[in-house]
């Protein structure tokens, strides 16, 4: 994991001191809790609680936990809905709508019982609203602009309060012009920790919600008409290479809680363990109900928690099983040029196109080539791994179990040395006889 | 036939006769210098006579001078210039100012005096006459018969220089024709070639399975279309190089530039295209000179009011399909019942006709340079669109294209079907640059002068 880089404001690392005195003369006089904003990319290390219950605190992948401040008891936060720029990775930029500079917005983090009142000031150019998916509340509280409660047009700030009744993996976003608010990037996290901390204690509580954009390569808003043909699967609005490892110590517990915000399911596949879904959007999975697995199907608008005991040591991918979600920007329409020899009409077309190179004609690999891309554009493919390139975008990540590691040590501890001989290597010994299919071989008379 | 003048009037009209005799002498050049001046002055380049066998050598050696065999015709203005002195409609155009001279000297030379001798039986009489006769109607006719052939001579010599610097005026035109013509055959070419390419790689991926027999005939289809297309070009890029070959009198053994010149900086305000053409174009000089000639008929018949020459401008006969008939008749009445009050109001109404017509050319000059202008300002709008924001724009669209090959977002086909559009667009580009050259030569013509293209000698390829 990477060192967080210096927000707006310092104190969001660890402390959970959320009022300065710079937002107070700025947020005080109208009484409301300061807004802080975020603006790295990077994932921030949890935020340990300072007041109120005590909880264990989860990492948002590539995100951050909203601070908040207790005022008679009542934990008050503070989201201001507005245009942000996100980098989805390295090279690219979006312009998004989010909360607090970030789209998605920052994780909020409660426990089970709070009181929590949230003050929502809405800067976009259009009425917006907040509903809070999943949880139990007064239903004039549920955000849904017209059917609940007007939308708060842009300027004004509302206020939503109610007590967090049941302990879970919620997330919120819009419920006024949420087709478009949605599409462009409109969404947060939000976990209730149960009222006993050691109730299903974890090591390691990651979040992460996943989204999808359809951003013409060159361009930096997202279409937000589309309905299927996103070319951007996004974690948290990061697309790998841009997606952070989740580093893990070897035989942590560790819970990963996701969302999908996008229009279609993801089956969520990790590598070199089995994990069990411990929770639904209707909360906590009975053990005796729970089903091992190594993909989990995450359907539209649905969240999963799933645990594992992180007992193996290395790099292991964790990755959306649809190939094309595992791409950044690609064509659907190109063609398949394998297996045809483009090279006499290379040559022709070389003559027309200066800068021309086939491509395609063995396969669609190109995690070695560098060629000029338009601009604020992914390749289809990339990122490097300590064998190669990782031909891989889109919604795709390592967890990292490595032995030695501090509790709450997040950082990146890079590749994973194998011990020697424990490689796929190449064979230099005698190559085994190859045998025929049985009656795949004639002979010809 | 006896002579009836008196002998103070023979005198004065011999001695008229002498003097007009002295000054209408056969020139040496046939009247072609003042031509030439005229011409060189408005078109830079000078028209040549060749009315010797050594005269047309000489244009030959000066032909290939300008042109070495299969040379390369380098500019529009080498073009002209081979064009004023070896195009044979020119050469055959230019006799009739010989033909005008030799009426001009002829009205000026005294007629030849002569003899008559006849004998003639009446019944048994013998009745010999002998008288010495002079071709007096022509002797009293000569003073006014000189002026209108002089006249004519000066007619003649201005519809001729017209004549040449439409010539002038169509070389250029051709010569950007065929020029742009062949340089849209090697785009055309491009095309045809990207459409090859396309053609066969679709061929190959049908062949291994990658792509359906009719995307493959979706290719198929355009590349024989393509070829269609360039086929058809090359035949125009040959009819323009002949047209332009015609007007240089010669056959299309020559080479062009690869590109049309390079559009001027800018182009001239139109503060006085009107006011140019009306002090520069030539048939507007001709109709003044036609009004001066009434003019003077006018002041002749006041003069005298028995000689009627005032039919010079009356006997303007056209026959159609044949090219307007122009003279003079000169009569001589004796004044026994007619005073000539009619004579003058007709002379007047004759003299308001050609004021009238001048006007009416004066208008027409106007209004051809006003939109010669315009269309020339247009055709260079067009052009500086082209060459400064719709070829840049393709080519980056092109560059960005690659981009997104290099980034597997759009496919090969996408890429030659890019490459096709760009051509197409730089082929606009081309008819866009030749229209404007074509369009400063239609200037140049209406201004009866040279055009206000800037630099136009240091733009030239």
């Amino acid at each position: 994991m990477n060192p967080p880089s210096i927000s707006r404001r310092a104190f969001l690392q660890g402390s959970a001191l959320a009022v300065t005195a710079s937002a107070a003369s700025r947020a005080g006089a109208a009484g409301l809790p300061e807004a802080p904003l975020q603006q790295s990319p990077l994932t921030q290390p949890p935020l340990s609680p300072a007041n109120g219950r005590p909880y264990q605190p989860v990492v948002t992948l590539n995100g951050w936990t909203l601070p908040w401040r207790m005022k008679n008891g009542v934990k008050e936060f503070h989201l201001v809905a507005e245009p942000v720029v996100r980098e989805i990775a390295p090279g690219m930029k979006a312009n998004l709508w989010g909360y607090n500079g970030q789209s998605p917005g920052p994780t909020i983090e409660v426990v089970e019982g709070d009181r929590v009142r949230i003050f929502v000031t809405n800067k976009l150019p259009e009425a917006t609203s907040v509903h809070w998916h999943g949880q139990r509340l007064p239903n004039g509280m549920d955000g849904v602009a017209g059917l609940t409660q007007p939308g708060i047009p842009p300027g004004q700030t509302f206020v939503y309060e109610f007590t967090a009744r049941r302990a879970g993996t919620f997330m919120y976003h819009p419920h006024a012009d949420e087709m478009v608010q949605m599409a462009m990037g409109m969404m947060g996290f939000w976990v209730t920790h149960p009222r006993d901390p050691k109730f299903m204690r974890v090591d390691r509580d990651f979040v992460f919600l996943m989204n999808a954009y359809d951003i013409e390569p060159g361009a930096a808003v997202p279409k937000v008409n589309t309905m299927l043909d996103f070319n951007l699967w996004t974690w948290n609005s990061r697309a790998f290479p841009g997606i952070d490892p989740l580093v893990v110590r070897q035989n942590d517990r560790v819970r990963i809680r996701i969302g999908n915000l996008t229009m279609t399911n993801h089956p969520i596949h990790l590598h070199g363990h089995e994990f069990n879904v411990t929770g639904t959007d209707g909360g906590w999975v009975p053990p005796a109900a729970r089903w091992p697995e190594v993909a989990a199907d995450i359907a539209v608008g649905q969240m999963r928690a799933i645990e594992f005991d992180a007992t193996e040591e290395g790099d292991w991918a964790l990755h959306c099983h649809k190939a094309h979600h595992t791409m950044n920007a690609m064509g659907h329409g190109v063609p398949t040029m394998i297996g045809v020899d483009q090279s006499a009409v290379a040559g022709k077309i070389a003559r027309l196109i200066p800068d021309y190179m086939a491509m395609g004609d063995k396969g669609g690999a190109m995690g070695d080539m560098e060629m000029p891309l338009p601009e604020n554009t992914l390749p289809m493919m990339g990122g490097r791994g300590p064998y190669g390139a990782i031909e891989m975008g889109g919604m795709f990540s390592t967890v990292k179990v490595r032995r030695n590691l501090a509790r709450d040590d997040y950082r990146d501890p890079g590749w994973y040395r194998a011990p020697a001989g424990s490689v796929a290597r190449e064979w230099r010994g005698e190559a085994p006889a190859a045998h025929a299919a049985p009656g795949g071989h004639h002979e010809h008379p | 036939m006896i002579p009836l003048v008196s002998r103070p009037s023979r005198a004065s009209a011999l001695a008229a006769c002498a003097l007009l005799a002295g000054c209408a002498q056969l020139s040496p050049d046939g009247g072609f210098g003042p031509l030439r001046e005229i011409v060189a002055q408005r078109t830079g380049a000078a028209p040549a006579w060749h009315r010797t066998p050594e005269e047309a050598a000489g244009n030959q050696a000066r032909v290939a001078q300008l042109l070495p065999a299969g040379g390369r015709l380098a500019t529009a203005d080498d073009a002209v210039q081979i064009a004023l002195i070896n195009n044979p409609d020119l050469q055959a155009a230019f006799a009739e100012l010989g033909v005008a001279e030799a009426d001009l000297v002829q009205a000026g030379r005294l007629p030849n005096p002569g003899f008559s001798f006849a004998r003639t039986h009446s019944g048994g009489d013998v009745k010999v006459e002998r008288s010495l006769t002079l071709g007096l109607m022509q002797l009293i006719a000569m003073p006014a018969a000189s002026r209108i052939e002089a006249r004519r001579f000066d007619q003649v010599r201005l519809q001729l220089a017209t004549r040449v610097l439409a010539t002038a005026a169509q070389t250029r035109q051709a010569y950007y024709r065929a020029l742009a013509s062949q340089q849209g055959l090697a785009y055309q070419e491009q095309v045809e070639q990207a459409a090859e390419a396309a053609h066969e790689l679709a061929a190959k991926m049908a062949e291994r399975g990658n792509f359906s027999r009719l995307d493959a005939a979706r290719e198929q289809l355009f590349y024989a279309e393509t070829q269609t297309r360039l086929r058809r070009a090359r035949r125009e890029a040959q009819q323009d190089k002949e047209s332009l070959a015609r007007l240089l009198g010669m056959a299309p053994a020559f080479t062009l530039p690869e590109r049309l010149p390079e559009l001027p900086a800018k182009i001239d305000d139109a503060a006085d295209v009107e006011r140019q053409a009306i002090a520069q174009r030539l048939d507007i000089q001709a109709a003044r000179s036609e009004l001066e000639g009434l003019r003077l008929s006018l002041g002749l018949t006041r003069a005298t009011r028995l000689v009627n020459v005032l039919d010079l401008g009356a006997l303007r006969t056209s026959e159609s399909g044949k090219a307007p008939e122009t003279g003079y008749q000169v009569d001589i009445e004796i004044p026994l019942f007619d005073w000539g009050q009619a004579r003058v109001a007709k002379a007047e109404a004759i003299y308001m006709q050609g004021a009238n017509r001048l006007a009416a050319v004066a208008l027409d000059a106007r209004a051809q340079a006003r939109l010669a202008w315009r269309e020339r300002q247009d055709a260079y709008e067009l052009a500086r669109r082209y060459r400064d924001d719709i070829v840049p724009l393709r080519h980056r669209m092109s560059e960005e294209n690659l981009l997104r090959y290099n980034g597997m977002l759009i496919s090969v086909f996408d890429l030659l079907a890019d490459a096709r559009e760009q051509a197409a667009t730089v082929n606009a580009a081309i008819e866009a640059g030749r229209d404007f050259w074509i369009a400063d030569a239609a200037l140049q013509l209406a201004l009866g002068g040279p055009a206000a293209a800037e630099n136009r000698q240091g733009t030239q390829p």
